[in-house]
């Protein structure tokens, strides 16, 4: 199954999104705009977690504005600091539907982009780091 | 002595008196610091702000992100002909996008390196550092010896010492294509970089770390890294975090081109 695509700037998100440069292996400004411009809201089915170092990479398919699908990718944190944070491979499957939040590649012809937010169907809100409430993994 | 200023002493030697047991009693409420054989403490475990960046429980270490004016940066000591070429300078810039460890580390913190989390392993002849990005580690002998006479690394080459309980490090002999931080922010240094730093366990939980950087070539003064205050953290390994330099090359790549 695969949703709309939805691509808009979401300036009432932006103040929760441009919280600082998260702390990574690499400058995600150099892959993504993280201008308010960059801002990106995106529904799609999950056809992929990996849990990959140094950064994980969540790919969906996403429906566009012409019933085409795109398959999408989103780069999040460390593996290490999602599963510390109480993230497992078994919370996110192939086939859920979920929400992302993010900034788009610099070169907006890419369907990549950077993850700040993943909601999934049933209001449970991630993210880059995984959970964004519970138990430090111990 | 007037009975005012009798009185002045007396209250200022009470002050101090309840700022010490205040003092003592703050400091061992993580808990007794266990020592190594030689006496001094042990400085081994898992060290973090709290938790992993974006989780429960993280925070900043030191100042800088809260209310009042932050303190001052590497880059804000830079020499006007070093902020000139730091303005030439920009994201695509950054080493580590190579997957090449910063000369100091994210969040002030430089066992960090580039990331968020660190690990000790402490003997009273040499103290371990372990990052968990890029698989980094630094030995820092404590057993007297100089610096070696090896070829610059990016991390440097640390000695250790004691100063009571204090452990004292000493780094140089830095190569200078290395950034003091990651993320894009733009920090070069140069090959005269030089680091000391200061660690305290003040109780069994809490590690203080003080760092002064010098870099006379770059800098107008050292740079004074403001106070670092780590826990303890709820596990007792690392995990390893490899890098390949790859997963978003395309991206940046494209990203450069379109600033052409």
């Amino acid at each position: 199954m695969t949703q709309t695509l939805k691509l808009a700037s979401i300036a009432g998100l932006l103040s929760a999104l441009l919280v600082g440069p998260a702390v990574a292996h690499h400058s995600f400004a150099a892959a993504y705009d993280t201008s308010p411009e960059g801002a990106i809201t995106i529904e799609g089915t999950i056809v992929n977690v990996r849990l990959t170092n140094p950064h994980s990479f969540f790919f969906l398919d996403v429906e566009d504005e012409n019933g085409a699908v795109v398959r999408w990718s989103f780069e999040a944190g460390t593996p290490s600091g999602m599963l510390r944070n109480g993230y497992s491979p078994e919370v996110i499957k192939e086939g859920d539907v979920v929400t992302i939040s993010g900034f788009r590649a610099h070169d907006p012809s890419k369907p990549n982009g950077m993850l700040r937010e993943l909601v999934t169907a049933d209001g449970t809100v991630y993210g880059m780091f995984g959970p964004r409430e519970g138990p430090v993994a111990r | 002595m007037s009975a005012v200023r009798r009185m002045r002493t007396t209250g200022l030697a009470a002050a101090c008196i309840a700022l010490a047991v205040a003092g003592s009693a703050a400091a061992q409420d993580g808990g007794e610091v266990s020592r190594m054989a030689n006496g001094k403490p042990d400085l081994s475990g898992v060290w973090w702000g709290g938790g992993d960046v974006g989780g429960p429980g993280f925070r900043v270490g030191g100042p800088g992100r809260g209310e009042g004016p932050p303190p001052a940066t590497f880059t804000d000591l830079y020499q006007p002909s070093a902020a000139e070429h730091a303005a030439m300078l920009s994201d695509k810039d950054d080493p580590t996008l190579q997957c090449v460890s910063t000369a100091f580390g994210t969040l002030n913190v430089r066992m960090y390196d580039v990331g968020a989390v660190a690990q000790i392993v402490a003997t009273p002849d040499l103290v371990v550092f372990l990052s968990e990005t890029f698989h980094g580690y630094q030995l820092v002998p404590t057993d007297g010896r100089d610096h070696p006479p090896l070829p610059p690394a990016r991390r440097g080459h640390a000695v250790g010492h004691w100063d009571g309980d204090t452990f004292v490090v000493e780094v140089e002999n830095f190569t200078d294509d290395t950034w003091i931080w990651a993320e894009g922010r733009v920090s070069f240094h140069s090959d005269a970089l030089r680091v000391v730093e200061r660690y305290q366990r003040v109780d069994a939980d809490t590690l203080v770390i003080d760092a002064t950087v010098y870099d006379p070539e770059v800098l107008t003064e050292p740079w004074v890294v403001p106070t670092q205050t780590l826990e303890i953290a709820p596990f007792d390994m690392l995990f390893p975090l490899d890098c390949s330099g790859v997963e978003t090359q395309e991206l940046m790549d494209a990203a450069a081109e379109l600033d052409e």
